[in-house]
């Protein structure tokens, strides 16, 4: 059986070689942006690992029933507790580790988002990387721009995923989840690539009325004045999202910046492609690219722990007015 | 599933099986028990991954069937019930067990039988049987010197070596050790060596002081087996199978480790010795927890005045307090200090008479034996304390 992964066909190849020649490395890090498919490629080689058919996975067997449930005994998923990967976390893995396997011949370990483990966890970690029990294997995940220990990282085999094409993600969704064509492309485009990103918006209904909802204030903002748009920037920055509503108008944009430049085929928001193709004609190319550079900006100053109020409103102060009518330009008030 | 048994019997079994079942789990399976029918007995199993545990209980079974339900819920409802029978039955639909007891009445969800762990049990005849109460002694002997630390993680476990006739277990935390070795009644076809938690070896020893008293014609031994993959050893015991990971690793080759020589030898009363130390360590556990001995030997040979040992323990707040102790002593006399708490452990241990204190130094280790325990050999050695 193929292996239950969308894309990441080198990758895939490389794991599965590695299987057949029984040279799998005892630790991988797996490298990516977030919901690219990190932790489901770990999956997938975990249940090679300990399927129990001649050619693994066979997806048939009871471990790999059991690993598809997340109820494989020799399977374990760390995830960081709170915000951080403890060391507790790392003491118990340890403890695990040293155990013998319960029903395969292998215990498999995920960690996921190492970047978000505490110095001393990661630290901690160091001795088993380096030399763990003969049965274990180690998938570490890494979101992309993150960055874990050097030493961390020189102890495991490096695997960097990519953002998919569009097109294998449209494909995915229609076939594996039944998604039609047209929500399907759409999502597609939206998700840059990320096949779980795009399953999440399927799934949770808040998270898409939440874009719709964001994309809406970003068009009532352009032709407010300062004070609403203070008072946005007021509640935006109470917000624990607040860079991931930068990202979305970020892609907003950019499918402004495109249609004046007539490279509609590459549009993101291709639900929106009317009310797109007025935006574009109503602000000139300029206004969109100092803005988007804008966007960019104040997504760093969020990460990099400025005031998140005042970078805010300092963005949203320069969002352009669109041309209307009378001429008026923008901040003229 | 449709089965009827006493409560008592579901109780004890409950009981035995209820110290694997682990809490905190990421698998919620694991909380559960799982409850099967198994050749016209009801079968109890648990599991946390390290140590997995079958119990069987006497029941007439109706109709055949497995499922899980939660440990907590049904061990303290089981636990209220009165002394009579219980009939339980499971709704397959709902997957919900249902129990009936005299007025009682209970339906309690369960999970799936088949998403819980596998739980191999004792197919053949073991590779070796041992008698119970000598295992649980052996246990009691060494299990306590392995770490609780888990930095090391092969010092956790207790060595379980099987060579020819001999059986030993050892244990280690790096400043003491415990080997216990024992005669088997056949000989091992291969030479075995493995290494079992040392929470694993404790709870086998529970589990044995747990067992019903044993029938007539029922023999009071356990089977050992060490699965053919290498990954788990099990007890087979009467009406109850222990399962246990292992630890992968080497241990540290202990036989270094034991003095091969001695320069003062005291033979020591055990109880008077564990008394000394126990008023001891009451000044000792303050601080360092060090008690201090001092051994001088007795008059030349032909003058029959005694050895002695003088333990002392100070506290610089508390005061402190000195006890005289009469013994054997052969060879020069020492001072030489150990942790109060590696002597209690080790002496409460020992159930011969007499105990031997071997020691060449100051700053090397001591041993300490059992005096006239024959076969069962058993020897601990002791890092001292630096002393002030």
């Amino acid at each position: 059986m193929d292996w239950p992964v969308v894309g990441h066909e080198w990758a895939v190849k490389l794991l599965q070689q590695a299987l057949a020649t029984g040279q799998l490395s005892h630790a991988y890090l797996i490298s990516g942006p977030p919901q690219v498919g990190k932790t489901t490629l770990a999956r997938a080689c975990a249940q090679a690992l300990l399927c129990t058919a001649a050619e693994p996975p066979c997806g048939q067997c009871l471990a790999c029933r059991k690993v598809q449930k997340g109820i494989h005994p020799d399977l374990y998923v760390v995830a960081p507790q709170t915000a951080n990967l403890l060391i507790d976390q790392v003491r118990e893995l340890q403890r695990q580790a040293a155990l013998s396997p319960v029903e395969a011949r292998h215990k498999v370990f995920i960690l996921r988002q190492i970047e978000q483990a505490t110095a001393p966890a990661a630290n901690a970690l160091l001795k088993t990387l380096e030399e763990p029990p003969a049965h274990v294997v180690l998938f570490l995940t890494l979101t992309e721009g993150e960055q874990t220990l050097p030493t961390v990282a020189s102890r495991c085999q490096q695997i960097t995923l990519r953002p998919l094409p569009t097109a294998q993600v449209a494909q995915a969704l229609q076939e594996k989840w039944q998604v039609p064509p047209q929500r399907a492309e759409l999502l597609a485009r939206l998700s840059q690539g990320r096949l779980g990103w795009a399953v999440t918006m399927l799934t949770d209904a808040r998270a898409w009325s939440q874009r719709t909802q964001r994309l809406d204030d970003l068009l009532t903002l352009s032709s407010q004045n300062r004070v609403e748009r203070m008072r946005y920037a007021e509640r935006l920055s109470r917000q624990d999202d607040a860079i991931s509503v930068l990202q979305l108008w970020s892609s907003w944009w950019r499918d402004v910046l495109l249609l004046q430049h007539g490279c509609e085929d590459q549009v993101a928001n291709i639900d929106r492609l009317e009310v797109l193709r007025g935006q574009a004609g109503r602000y000139d190319e300029q206004q969109a690219r100092a803005f988007l550079e804008a966007l960019t900006s104040t997504g760093r100053y969020l990460e990099q722990n400025a005031n998140a109020q005042l970078a805010l409103e300092v963005l949203l102060l320069r969002l352009p007015r669109p041309a209307a009518p009378q001429g008026e330009s923008n901040l003229s008030r | 599933m449709r089965v009827s048994c006493l409560q008592e019997n579901l109780a004890r079994g409950l009981a035995i099986v209820g110290r694997a079942v682990s809490h905190r789990s990421t698998l919620p399976v694991l909380g559960n028990i799982m409850l099967s029918t198994d050749r016209g007995r009801l079968r109890l199993s648990a599991t946390n991954l390290e140590i997995g545990i079958h119990c069987w209980v006497g029941a007439k079974v109706e109709d055949e069937g497995a499922t899980t339900v939660p440990a907590r819920l049904l061990t303290d409802f089981v636990n209220t019930l009165p002394p009579e029978p219980i009939e339980l039955s499971l709704v397959v639909r709902t997957q919900s067990v249902n129990l009936k007891c005299a007025r009682y009445e209970a339906n309690i969800k369960g999970i799936d039988a088949s998403e819980f762990p596998l739980i191999p049990t004792a197919e053949a005849d073991g590779m070796v049987e041992l008698e119970l109460a000598g295992l649980r002694r052996m246990i009691d002997q060494v299990a306590f010197a392995a770490a609780t630390d888990e930095s090391r993680p092969t010092l956790t476990g207790v060595y379980a070596s099987f060579r020819d006739s001999l059986f030993t277990l050892a244990a280690t935390d790096g400043y003491r050790l415990s080997v216990r070795e024992t005669q088997l009644a056949q000989p091992v076809k291969e030479p075995v060596s493995v290494i079992v938690p040392a929470r694993s070896m404790m709870e086998l020893a529970r589990i044995i002081g747990q067992l019903p008293p044993p029938e007539e014609e029922e023999p009071a031994t356990v089977q050992v087996t060490v699965t053919p993959a290498g990954n788990q050893i099990l007890f087979h015991m009467p009406h109850v199978d222990l399962l246990s990971q292992l630890i992968e690793g080497t241990f540290p080759d202990y036989q270094v480790i034991i003095p091969k020589s001695y320069a003062t030898r005291t033979v020591l009363d055990t109880a008077a010795f564990l008394k000394a130390t126990r008023v001891a360590s009451l000044f000792a556990r303050d601080g360092s927890n060090i008690v201090n001995l001092q051994i001088t030997p007795g008059g030349a040979i032909g003058h029959p005045a005694p050895g002695t040992v003088t333990l002392t323990a100070t506290s610089a707040d508390l005061g402190d307090n000195v006890s005289e102790m009469d013994a054997l002593v052969e060879g020069a006399d020492i001072g030489i200090a150990f942790s109060a708490r590696y002597l209690l452990d080790v002496l409460s241990v020992i159930d011969t008479e007499q105990v031997v204190l071997e020691t060449s130094s100051p700053t090397s280790p001591g041993v300490i034996r059992p005096v006239g325990a024959g076969r069962e050999l058993f020897t601990h050695v002791v890092m001292p304390m630096r002393p002030h």
